[in-house]
């Protein structure tokens, strides 16, 4: 092994460029693995808020329909993934399962009153959900891409009532996919 | 004074080894994406990369994706070992003699 002397001082330095690095490589690397699913979910959004607004009376079986096609695409991904990925895709597969269940939960409990309602409370689940993340492990993107979903959909529901669904599917599923492409950047 | 690893320390060199640290093993990462990760130009990533495969702490795999080459790189276990072995001195050194 080739070695060299270094002071206490560079080894400090040295240290500190490293934990730098590590950090930086492990935060790009926990984005890119987030951002598949971010798009997805904003294209599971534009389509199935574009079809609601088209097809009210439809609403139920078409996010019935849009969800489950996006959970068995989670699961696919996750089972097929190379072994060191498999564990954390089925990981984030089954947080998406438990955000809708939970939805689905508070709907039973807490009937939305309202097809506004009904569609507002998801995304801002969703965004709860990002935020939360991002504040204890994923890094400050997740945070911005919550904070943008959660700001849209609350502009939308108090400022555009009449074109809700259309705003929500386009912007906010539209913000979902921009966040998508931004995540697998370093 | 304390004699430490010199193909780790040098700073593109130390970076590459933290990044790849920070994945889960066996996992790998693009040279294009890790050149963005340690800020270096494609021929001197090129260089250190050769440099520490040369010394058995990465391993570098070419193949072709979407009909475009693609290398990726990875720690090797002999790698993970010299680079906790060389954060361990690092410490130490900090440390001093009472540590």
């Amino acid at each position: 092994m080739e070695t060299q002397a270094i002071s206490p001082e560079q080894a400090a330095d040295a240290l500190k460029q490293a934990a730098a690095a590590e950090k930086r490589s492990a935060q790009a690397y926990r984005y890119q693995r987030f951002a598949p699913y971010l798009f997805l979910w904003g294209v599971i959004w534009v389509i199935g808020c574009g079809a609601t607004d088209l097809a009210p009376h439809w609403s139920g079986w078409i996010w019935l329909g849009l969800i489950l096609g996006a959970l068995a695409v989670s699961i696919a991904v996750g089972r097929g993934a190379e072994p060191s990925r498999s564990k954390s895709n089925w990981r984030i597969a089954l947080s998406f399962t438990t955000i809708w269940a939970f939805i689905a939960s508070t709907y039973a409990v807490m009937a939305p009153v309202s097809r506004m309602q009904q569609g507002a409370f998801p995304p801002l689940v969703v965004a709860f959900f990002y935020i939360l993340l991002g504040l204890l492990w994923t890094g400050p993107r997740l945070i911005i891409a919550g904070l943008a979903v959660g700001v849209l959909t609350l502009g939308g529901f108090f400022y555009l009532p009449q074109h809700f669904l259309l705003w929500e599917g386009f912007v906010g599923g539209g913000a979902l996919i921009l966040a998508g492409m931004w995540f697998r950047r370093v | 004074m304390v004699e430490i690893d010199a193909v780790i320390h040098q700073p593109v060199r130390l970076k590459i080894m933290a990044a790849l640290k920070a994945l889960p093993s066996h996992e790998q990462i693009e040279f294009v994406r890790l050149r963005k990760l340690v800020d270096a130009t494609e021929g001197n990533l090129g260089a250190h990369i050769q440099t520490l495969e040369q010394a058995g702490y990465i391993a570098v795999e070419k193949d072709f994706a979407d009909n475009k080459p693609r290398t990726r790189v990875k720690l090797t276990k002999q790698g993970r070992r010299a680079f906790e072995d060389y954060v361990a001195y690092l410490k130490d050194l900090i440390a001093g003699p009472e540590g």
